[in-house]
């Protein structure tokens, strides 16, 4: 029976205008990202081979990830090209200061097209499930048979669930075929499972708004009325919450900005070549305790800074996951490579790298070495590693989201007047 | 009744049919909630910016107090955008994320705003406002045939001329007013901060962004109308709005960047920028020392006594340039001829990155160009534009600010060289770059907002674009909405 009512959904949905829009704009939508991220990610690729470091120079730069194609989150902070230098590491931006329009809207990547375009779509498909076929009257004659709420329920969620996903999952499975044709975007199998979570997470974050969707539906009289707040619950969730979150928690931790640690650097820097000037004059040669007074001094900086910026980014994930938007990013750009976590282990290898080749710099410097340098080499955490550093936690609290809401329209639906 | 009279009552019918509706009590709460909200947030935000701008300052002047010395004093006074009033209500970007004088970039960043960017009034705005548009008129025409109130209305002596722009006009009419009322909060509690002052100028630039405001939201409403009255029911009508504004707003923004990108492609920056060092450095430093052993080979030459003492010490050479005449006159020669080839050695290398750096200049400027082109065919890009650079917080301002940035730089490096001259001709020994020198008379860099006539003349196409869009999508309702059938 609850079968019956999803093929009725179904058909009637694939019969419908909504369903034409919504498959043309979900086709036309990751296609263009995949085409356009895509190319992006080739330049990248192409730059990365004219700045590949060479054995003589102290740089730390990795290649880029392939999966940036579908969630670049911090893609142009990591791949920037860290040059070790005899006080610290200076890091050179890729497209960063060239083209500001870059800076002005958000990258139209997959995981943008699906946290906010794949959320308003899912909406759309829940928000007149009840109270459309209440306003024709065809709710009623349905629960006259020996059908049950739950039932129909289920049936509803099933079938619209069935039309939202399959189209999506086709169109995916497309383009992410098509992006393997290019011999440069083979991806590894380690790529493919990564993109397969991503792809599934994407599922339990559309079917939330669904959920919400036929919720709303549910509490509602009227289609016109249940579209209208969903609409403004689908702003405030997916832009106001995660975005004033970070900003909320920017007044609680007081963190520096970049721009004052950067002053704080410099003065340091220069100051030392200046005591450092006046002592050959005097005849003494006391450079390398200047150098190391620099560097002992930048890492208490950095060192401080990290700590605070480290709570400031743990406070506001903790703000934002009010909203399952912010789990759904935070989860999707860990798994790709590409999240704070991620960027955060990154940085943390490069202070070692310089660390470990320290010492041979200021040598080098003075004349007393070679100019052979070891590589450096960056291995992305495993999924296992990802998982039980907060992916895992997101995850479920997406999938409790679900529950919770489908478990209120379950209620909402059972106490629903039909008439 | 008179054709003014009957469209005056429209409009009144129009807007109270409004103001008692449900969406219009939600978007009330909602834009009176968001807009507090965002305007306290980003008012203490902003305070706290003052304050970390001024402690920055006073760390400058200390430092300068006790350190200041010539070689290595740009990166120091590295102009920095001081906080504007406006920034409690719009963020965009700021000069301090992008140009940066130091010879080390930040190795921290702060990656937060790229997952999340921020809220401010030109999200509410483009986002939310639009969005409020298109949910008011989506049905305003396939809902009343629905209704079967088109109908009578035209029974009556009503020409559907009247109807359609009294409903345009008295739908912008209330729709504008939840923003202006939210809007008028929170301007207050801006104002009664006793530590944000808005001059004059503000006030302008705000109420121009308000006229923005207005372009961009009568063009949502135009459209959804337009929308509407191309369809017979109103459920695919809000399909089709949804579908051309997920198009407007969220897609073509996003795009122009990266399609320019491709058609207009820029040299990669990090190379560029390692090259420039290389020139600088160590490829200067051999040309240097190239061009150095031809000269002194050659004015060994000609000063034989240059030759007999050439093995002895820099400090013995200068001290013997005090004792014997002879060798003085031409160690001389010889330390001006250093210092030529040095500044010879500098032009040469410093043509060729002027060369690079131009390059990479005017093709990233072009591909700006391109990308600010494409992205205009959006009214969400229209209006950011317009509402960033008539607040100082956009593009403009990043021209204006590198602009008086290099007025400075002119007046410091004229200051500093006649500071260097000053204490070379007090004691000719002294290294004039390398010792502490008092600089507590050096011009300062001051910040002054571009004039207001400036911002709006650069924004002038951003309104036109609204402006014909208006024009299109009014013209479009109207003659649709008059071959509409209303059975």
């Amino acid at each position: 029976m609850t079968w019956k009512v999803a093929k009725k959904e179904i058909v009637s949905n694939l019969l419908s205008y909504k369903f034409f829009i919504v498959i043309l704009l979900t086709a036309i939508l990751i296609f263009t990202s995949f085409f356009i991220m895509h190319r992006d990610y080739k330049s990248r690729l192409a730059d990365y081979q004219l700045i590949k470091p060479k054995p003589t120079e102290p740089i730390a730069v990795i290649p880029p990830n392939p999966l940036s194609i579908f969630s670049k989150g911090l893609e142009e902070f990591m791949t920037r090209s860290f040059e070790i230098s005899v006080v610290q590491i200076a890091a050179r931006s890729g497209m960063k200061s060239g083209n500001l329009l870059f800076s002005y809207f958000p990258v139209p990547d997959f995981l943008y097209i699906v946290r906010v375009v794949l959320s308003l779509v899912a909406l759309l498909f829940g928000f007149d499930q009840v109270s459309r076929e209440k306003e024709r009257g065809t709710l009623k004659l349905m629960l006259s048979n020996s059908l049950s709420r739950a039932k129909t329920l289920i049936g509803k969620w099933i079938g619209n669930f069935l039309c939202l996903s399959i189209p999506f999952l086709l169109i995916t499975l497309l383009g992410v075929v098509f992006l393997n044709l290019d011999p440069d975007t083979r991806f590894s199998s380690g790529h493919i499972v990564r993109l397969a979570i991503i792809v599934i997470l994407s599922l339990i974050y559309i079917a939330f708004f669904l959920s919400l969707g036929i919720l709303i539906s549910t509490l509602t009289r009227r289609a016109a009325a249940s579209i209208v707040i969903l609409l403004f619950i689908w702003a405030i969730l997916v832009f106001i919450i995660p975005n004033l979150g970070t900003l909320l928690a920017r007044q609680m931790v007081d963190v520096p900005s970049v721009k004052a640690l950067s002053e704080k650097r410099q003065q340091t820097w220069t100051r030392e070549v200046l005591l450092g000037e006046e002592d050959r004059r005097k005849g003494e040669s006391s450079w390398e305790a200047h150098y190391k007074a620099i560097y002992s001094d930048m890492d208490k900086k950095e060192e401080n800074y990290r700590n605070k910026f480290n709570s400031l980014v743990r406070l506001s994930k903790n703000i934002n996951r009010i909203s399952p938007v912010a789990s759904f990013v935070y989860a999707v750009t860990e798994i790709a490579g590409t999240g704070v976590g991620e960027e955060s282990r990154l940085k943390s290898a490069v202070v070692n790298y310089k660390n470990s080749i320290f010492s041979q710099i200021i040598s080098t410097r003075m004349g007393k070495a070679g100019k052979e340098y070891p590589t450096f080499a960056y291995r992305y955490r495993a999924l296992s590693q990802i998982f039980s550093e907060g992916a895992l936690f997101d995850m479920v609290w997406l999938i409790f989201f679900n529950i919770l809401f489908f478990a209120l329209s379950y209620f909402a639906f059972v106490k629903y007047d039909v008439r | 009744m008179s054709g003014e009279k009957m469209l005056r009552t429209i409009i009144k019918k129009e807007i109270l049919n409004n103001i008692f509706s449900f969406r219009f009590l939600v978007a009330f709460l909602l834009l009176m909630i968001i807009v507090t909200i965002t305007v306290v947030i980003l008012t203490d935000d902003y305070l706290r910016r003052i304050d970390e701008y001024s402690l920055r300052q006073g760390e400058i002047e200390n430092y300068m107090r006790n350190y200041a010395h010539f070689n290595r004093i740009n990166p120091i006074l590295t102009p920095s955008q001081p906080p504007l009033p406006f920034y409690s209500l719009i963020r965009k970007i700021s000069p301090d994320d992008y140009i940066t004088e130091n010879v080390f970039q930040e190795f921290n960043s702060d990656p937060l705003p790229i997952m999340f960017p921020l809220i401010d009034f030109v999200f509410i705005v483009t986002i939310l406002l639009s969005l409020i548009a298109l949910l008011f008129s989506y049905d305003s025409i396939c809902g009343e045939k629905e209704d079967g109130t088109l109908r009578l209305m035209l029974s009556n002596k009503l020409s559907k001329a009247k109807i359609i722009l009294g409903k345009i006009i008295g739908g912008t009419l209330t729709l504008f007013l939840p923003f202006l009322f939210s809007l008028l909060i929170g301007l207050l509690i801006i104002h009664l901060n006793p530590r944000v002052s808005w001059k004059g100028a503000n006030w302008g630039a705000f109420g121009l962004i308000l006229l923005g405001s207005i372009l961009y939201f009568s063009f949502f409403y135009c459209l959804g109308i337009f929308i509407s009255s191309r369809h017979r029911s109103s459920s695919s009508s809000i399909m089709t709005s949804l579908f051309v504004w997920v198009i407007l707003i969220l897609l073509i923004p996003n795009l122009s960047p990266y399609l320019a990108s491709f058609l207009s492609p820029t040299p990669s920056k990090i190379k560029v920028e390692r090259d420039v060092e290389r020139i600088t450095m160590d490829e200067r430093d051999e040309l240097m020392r190239k061009m150095w052993r031809e000269k002194q080979a050659e004015l060994y030459k000609q000063y034989p006594i240059l030759d007999e003492n050439k093995n002895l010490t820099q400090a013995e050479q200068a001290r013997k340039a005090v004792e014997d005449p002879a060798y003085k006159k031409a160690y001389q020669i010889l330390s001006d001829q250093f210092k030529i080839i040095v500044a010879e050695a500098n032009r040469i290398q410093g043509e060729k990155v002027r060369g690079m750096r131009t390059e990479l200049d005017r093709k990233e400027e072009s591909q700006m160009l391109l990308s600010l082109g494409i992205s205009m065919i959006s009214p969400l890009a229209d209006f950011t534009y317009l509402a960033t650079d008539l607040s100082s917080t956009g593009l403009r301002n990043m021209i204006h600010f590198q602009r008086i940035v290099g007025e400075w730089r002119q007046l410091f490096s004229d200051y500093s060289e006649k500071k260097r001259a000053a204490i070379e001709k007090e004691n000719p020994a002294v290294d004039s770059w390398n010792v502490a020198v008092d600089m507590s008379d050096r011009p300062r860099f001051q910040y002054k907002e571009e004039a207001l006539a400036g911002r709006f003349k650069w924004t002038l196409p951003f309104f036109a674009v609204l402006i014909i869009y208006n024009l299109i999508f009014f013209t479009a309702a109207f003659f649709s909405f008059i071959k509409y059938d209303v059975r």
